[in-house]
């Protein structure tokens, strides 16, 4: 079991997975914050004068924690907030589904209609984190260009 | 040292989010003036509120309703300006319009889809007009047990940019 974790094609494929995941999330949020702050209000989750510091933020976590995975610099960092990140999606995820919100989860687009499921996402989330699991748990310190 | 790196990233992301808003095309006020569920706020009423009128509520309370498809948003403006635009998914119903006389058929044939305990949002434009109000009255006094009024109205659901829909463009 502990080979296969540590499996150095394994963890750079679930590094680029989850990396390219997290960068391609942001993209959307960084161009438009106005659209992603507005996703974070329909959860009713968050202060609203938090709000907006949220939005302008949490991307560029999202972008550097990916590139972060995929490059291999400030590495144990990035698998922290990818962790963190993941976790925090599913719950409010999970609390979105449990009250009966029908939202669009704000994670790849804009929030320009909350029609649209949080199920699915909620799926996909769920198998993000066993990838992360991996590379948390994962010894391997191949192809990396910074410091570990 | 995963703790260090874990803040180094949050204090690059800081700089390159904040710094970046300052010259963004798309810039964000740092604080967020968004509504909170429970700030307080409460809904928007009308100053001749009568005994046994349906309850008001605030615009995040009708958006909640509105995401989890709780409730039926009626429209109580003229069709102009409903067609100009209103909440999506509204239906119309113009108070001024209705007909005269017994109104439980029209309404029975309008809300046909509905059951008398049903959920009904009604507004209309804002707090300077009171249709939403008098068409409750009307629906309350024909059974309909579960209204709401947003009084609030078109005009504060589209300042908090929430979805609408436009029939057509509005006229000058």
């Amino acid at each position: 079991m502990r080979r296969i974790i540590d499996n150095d094609h394994l963890t750079m494929a679930a590094r680029v997975v989850v990396g390219v995941v997290f960068v391609s999330a942001s993209v959307y949020k960084i161009i438009d914050p106005g659209s992603f702050a507005r996703s974070i209000w329909y959860y009713h989750l968050m202060p609203g004068s938090l709000i907006n510091l949220i939005a302008l933020v949490l991307p560029w976590v999202e972008a550097l924690a990916g590139l972060g995975l995929i490059f291999g610099f400030l590495y144990r960092g990035a698998i922290v907030w990818v962790n963190v990140m993941t976790v925090a999606f599913i719950g409010a995820l999970t609390l979105a589904v449990a009250r009966g919100l029908d939202i669009d989860c704000g994670c790849f687009k804009a929030a320009d209609d909350i029609d649209g499921s949080a199920l699915q996402p909620l799926i996909l989330d769920g198998a993000l984190l066993l990838l992360i699991m991996q590379l948390w748990f994962s010894r391997s310190r191949r192809w990396m260009c910074g410091r570990k | 040292m995963a703790l260090r790196q874990t803040i180094y990233i949050l204090l690059i992301a800081s700089a390159l989010g904040l710094g970046l808003n300052l010259v963004s095309p798309n810039r964000l006020d740092f604080i967020g003036n968004w509504r909170d569920l429970h700030d307080g706020d409460g809904p928007i009423l009308p100053p001749d509120i009568e005994p046994g009128d349906a309850p008001f509520i605030a615009v995040d309370v009708a958006q909640l309703d509105f995401s989890a498809r709780a409730a039926l948003f009626v429209d109580a403006r003229d069709p102009d300006e409903f067609e100009c635009g209103t909440i999506r998914g509204a239906i119309n119903i113009p108070f001024e319009y209705l007909p005269e006389g017994d109104l439980g058929p029209y309404f029975d044939s309008v809300l046909s889809h509905l059951s008398k305990d049903e959920r009904i949002i009604i507004f209309c434009s804002g707090e300077e007009c009171d249709v939403s109000l008098h068409l409750a009255r009307n629906l309350q006094a024909l059974g309909y047990t579960d209204l709401a009024i947003f009084f609030g109205g078109s005009r504060e659901w589209e300042r908090f940019h929430l979805p609408i829909e436009q029939r057509r463009p509005c006229d000058e």
